[in-house]
């Protein structure tokens, strides 16, 4: 069920009528939320709730018998177990094809006349993000950092929350399940606050990706031809920006619908494209899976503990992996390897040519740093590395006879778009939309609510999917 | 925080704004009409897997779907017959999915619109994809996407403001589409193609009707005929053997399974018809087709009654003419034991 389709409306007004009616105690109300949670996951796909449930046992049984076995090969083997289901599951739905394919082209390398037809295997919705956080619980468990869930029905919550549940935050078992423990209701002011959190999500998803912003980038990526630099990078910053409000919009919607029970969900994204510098990107972007992979890859793969080369192979190998999390495609992998490499000069700026970030100087980096980003935009949404690489070569004008696809409107509407979306990052990288809005008039906060809502309401959309779920 | 009075706010603006843009759009003389989308077809595409012997399913492009009213039919044959064409589309795709899908052996016909169905196989060209992709998501469709649709049926009935068609028509009224007829120029020198407005209705179960105003004002249709002309400079050219072949594998299987299959070649006139006995003449393409499948068929230039008949826009039928067109073939079949009586 997307956000941003009639049934979810349906379906929302449906769960908060039951959570706030008196039929139900606090565990009849978890009850509902989970049979709620997989309605909502079923009515895409209804056989593939199997795997949310499989996952779900697995990793509660193996959570049980990690909180009292003492014997460490023993825990290690239901950490392996949970690991072997969950990642079994990734590399089955998501990179059997991806495996098999390259499987082919090493055998047809070395002479071995091989062909296998493609499994095309139907990628469960959501798969990457509720397999990493059941495993973050698990792990979290071997390392004896949390209590484990003090009921099925609190863990089976935990892994299918519905907000969450298909394209993230993933959340950490210690900020959510122990949510879990005590009845919960929200105040009328977190119920507003939760639906207007849920309208801006819309609005970003709706209107500024779907309407504005997606025609520009499918029309540059779809197009076969060798573009005009103007129009690869009109066509790559439009990408930049839907992706950001897509998925960004996601996040916001899941925080608000969950804030809207009373639930709490840790922020996403923290203005992104005005980071200075790409550490400070990836505390801004997508927090809930750099945080996951900074915990659970790049320091059990050394971190910074283990001297400097040990460190730049550390942070390469994890974006390597958080680039093919996205999608099993090397161009995925060429993202990833750019951001580690980007990463890697950071540090080596940091250490030969540092320098002090000043007011003056700081809109600077942001725009530098935006641009870096930009580039690898191009390796994440060109399907072939022909189409990025063509992609590039327009961006850097090698390419003079390139063809113009875009009219100037939609250049000038683009530009506009991500100005204005840069600026507002620059301007709110400190702060959060809570504290402006405690600033704000009610009644001017109310005009910018129905703005946005009026916006949602003829920009109507097609329930279009978010890019996310695919990863 | 003084949010109640923030989401009052709201709500009166959201509520003031949306009335009155919905009213402005009235006033423009537009009126809530259902949108012809994919969801719209699957639920009819649904309807074959329970057909049997004595159902029709009508098969083409957009003038089978224009000129052989579904209401109309039922009124002289008392069945509803399960209509599956589409704009701009050839209707092999439909009809090796309903051939090779379905148990369905009772009669399809088909329209030939030969500038669509003999244009191509290639999987990612214009005239297949369109139908291809509504086949696919007939079969991919999720619960929540049937749920939407359903949900969505009387708000499209009743409000004007929802009006995103697929078809992305010059003048639907959603936000992208109001953005898009903004021009500040092309920066390249090829001519862009001209407005294509819509100029059908259609209600479930996907009955198409010609709008009235295709049929009064002139300079509207006109601009409907611009946009066949564009078209037709710019086809590439047809692809018979391949096309003849593929159609001919699902010709064969559908009789073997007892299917009746009817051909119907419905008009079209002026500037069109013109084009189209010189691209695609008649012996090359129908006849020929005709001969090769065995089947019964009905090309509108052999029918008195049909000869005669002009196309508003000089490819589809006014309402009228259409049930005319209709009632006249279905007699016509029966005679012809084409149709059971």
């Amino acid at each position: 069920m997307l956000f941003n389709s009639l049934s979810f409306v349906l379906f929302l007004i449906i769960v908060l009528t039951l959570y706030y009616s008196k039929l139900f105690k606090w565990t009849g109300k978890k009850r509902m939320l989970l049979l709620s949670s997989y309605i909502f996951y079923g009515m895409w796909n209804p056989p593939l709730v199997i795997l949310l449930w499989i996952s779900t046992i697995v990793d509660w049984t193996a959570g049980k018998r990690l909180a009292v076995e003492d014997n460490q090969k023993k825990r290690k083997m239901w950490l392996l177990l949970s690991m072997f289901v969950n990642l079994g599951f990734l590399a089955f739905f998501k990179y059997g094809d991806f495996l098999l394919e390259n499987f082919v082209v090493v055998m047809n390398s070395i002479g071995i006349d091989f062909q296998a037809k493609p499994m095309d295997i139907i990628l469960p919705m959501g798969i990457s993000f509720y397999t990493f956080q059941t495993m973050s619980y698990t792990i979290d468990m071997y390392k004896r950092k949390i209590e484990p869930a003090r009921t099925f029905l609190d863990f089976a919550l935990y892994v299918t929350f519905f907000p969450q549940l298909v394209a993230g935050p993933i959340v950490r078992a210690k900020d959510l399940i122990t949510q879990f423990y005590e009845e919960k209701k929200a105040t009328t002011n977190q119920f507003i606050w939760g639906l207007f959190l849920l309208t801006i999500g819309l609005f970003q998803k709706v209107v500024m990706a779907d309407t504005l912003l997606a025609g520009t980038s499918d029309a540059v990526f779809g197009s076969s031809k060798l573009l005009h630099g103007v129009d690869a990078w009109v066509g790559t910053i439009a990408f930049s920006g839907q992706i950001f409000f897509d998925f960004a919009g996601y996040s916001t919607c899941a925080i608000g619908i969950a804030l809207m029970l009373g639930i709490i969900l840790p922020d996403n994204f923290r203005y992104p494209y005005a980071s200075l510098g790409f550490s400070d990107l990836w505390k801004r972007w997508h927090i809930s899976l750099s945080s996951w992979l900074k915990d659970y890859l790049y320091i059990p793969l050394g971190g910074n503990r283990h001297g400097i080369t040990r460190m730049y192979v550390a942070l390469m190998l994890t974006m390597l992996i958080g680039g093919l999390w996205h999608g099993a495609a090397w161009t995925f992998m060429v993202w990833g390897g750019l951001h580690g490499t980007y990463l890697i000069l950071e540090r080596l700026q940091r250490k030969y040519l540092p320098f002090k970030i000043t007011k003056w100087n700081g809109i600077f980096l942001a725009f530098i740093t935006f641009s870096c980003v930009n580039i690898t935009w191009v390796f994440f949404r060109a399907r072939e590395f022909e189409t990025a690489w063509n992609m590039i070569k327009s961006m850097f004008y090698m390419q003079t006879d390139g063809v113009k696809i875009l009219d100037t409107f939609t250049i000038i509407k683009v530009t506009t778009v991500i100005a204005i979306m840069f600026l507002c990052h620059w301007v709110m990288r400190n702060t959060s939309m809570k504290d402006v809005s405690l600033k704000t008039s009610p009644y001017v906060l109310g005009v910018v609510w129905a703005i946005m809502t009026f916006l949602i309401i003829i920009a109507q959309g097609s329930g279009e999917q978010f890019i996310y779920f695919q990863f | 925080m003084k949010l109640k009075q923030t989401l009052t706010v709201a709500i009166i603006i959201t509520l003031i704004a949306t009335i009155s843009w919905e009213a402005y759009w009235r006033s423009q003389g537009l009126y809530p009409t259902l949108n012809d989308e994919k969801a719209l077809w699957a639920m009819a595409r649904a309807n074959v897997e329970k057909a049997d012997k004595d159902d029709v399913v009508i098969l083409g492009s957009s003038r089978a779907y224009f000129d052989i009213q579904v209401e109309q039919w039922e009124k002289s044959t008392g069945k509803t017959p399960i209509q599956l064409s589409s704009t701009g589309s050839s209707p092999l795709p439909t009809f090796h999915d309903i051939v090779n899908n379905t148990n369905f052996n009772g009669t399809a016909i088909v329209g030939v619109t030969p500038g669509l169905l003999f244009s191509t196989t290639y999987p990612k060209a214009f005239p297949w994809e369109r139908p291809q992709s509504k086949v696919d998501f007939y079969h991919d469709r999720t619960y929540a996407q049937r749920l939407n649709y359903l949900l969505s049926i009387p708000l499209q009935k009743n409000l004007v403001l929802m009006s995103a068609d697929e078809e992305e028509w010059n003048d639907d009224i959603d936000l992208k589409a109001l953005l898009k007829r903004v021009n500040w120029g092309a920066r390249d020198t090829m001519p862009p193609p001209p407005p294509f407005y819509n100029f059908g209705d259609v209600s479930i179960p996907r009955n198409m009707s010609m709008m009235p105003r295709t049929v009064t004002d002139t300079a509207f249709a006109k601009s409907i005929i611009d946009v066949w002309h564009f078209f037709g400079k710019g086809a590439p050219p047809p692809d018979k053997d391949a096309t003849t072949e593929f159609f001919m594998k699902d010709v064969e299987k559908f009789k073997a399974k007892g299917g009746n299959l009817i051909l119907v070649r419905p008009p079209s006139s002026g500037g069109v018809r013109m084009g189209e006995k010189m691209g695609l003449p008649r012996e090359r393409f129908w006849d020929s087709l005709v001969k090769v499948a065995n089947v019964k068929s009905y090309h509108f230039e052999d029918y008195d009654q049909f000869k005669d008949l002009v196309c508003p826009e000089e490819s589809h039928l006014s309402l009228n003419d259409a049930n005319f067109f209709t009632a006249e073939l279905i007699k016509t079949m029966k005679a012809d034991g084409a149709l059971a009586n």
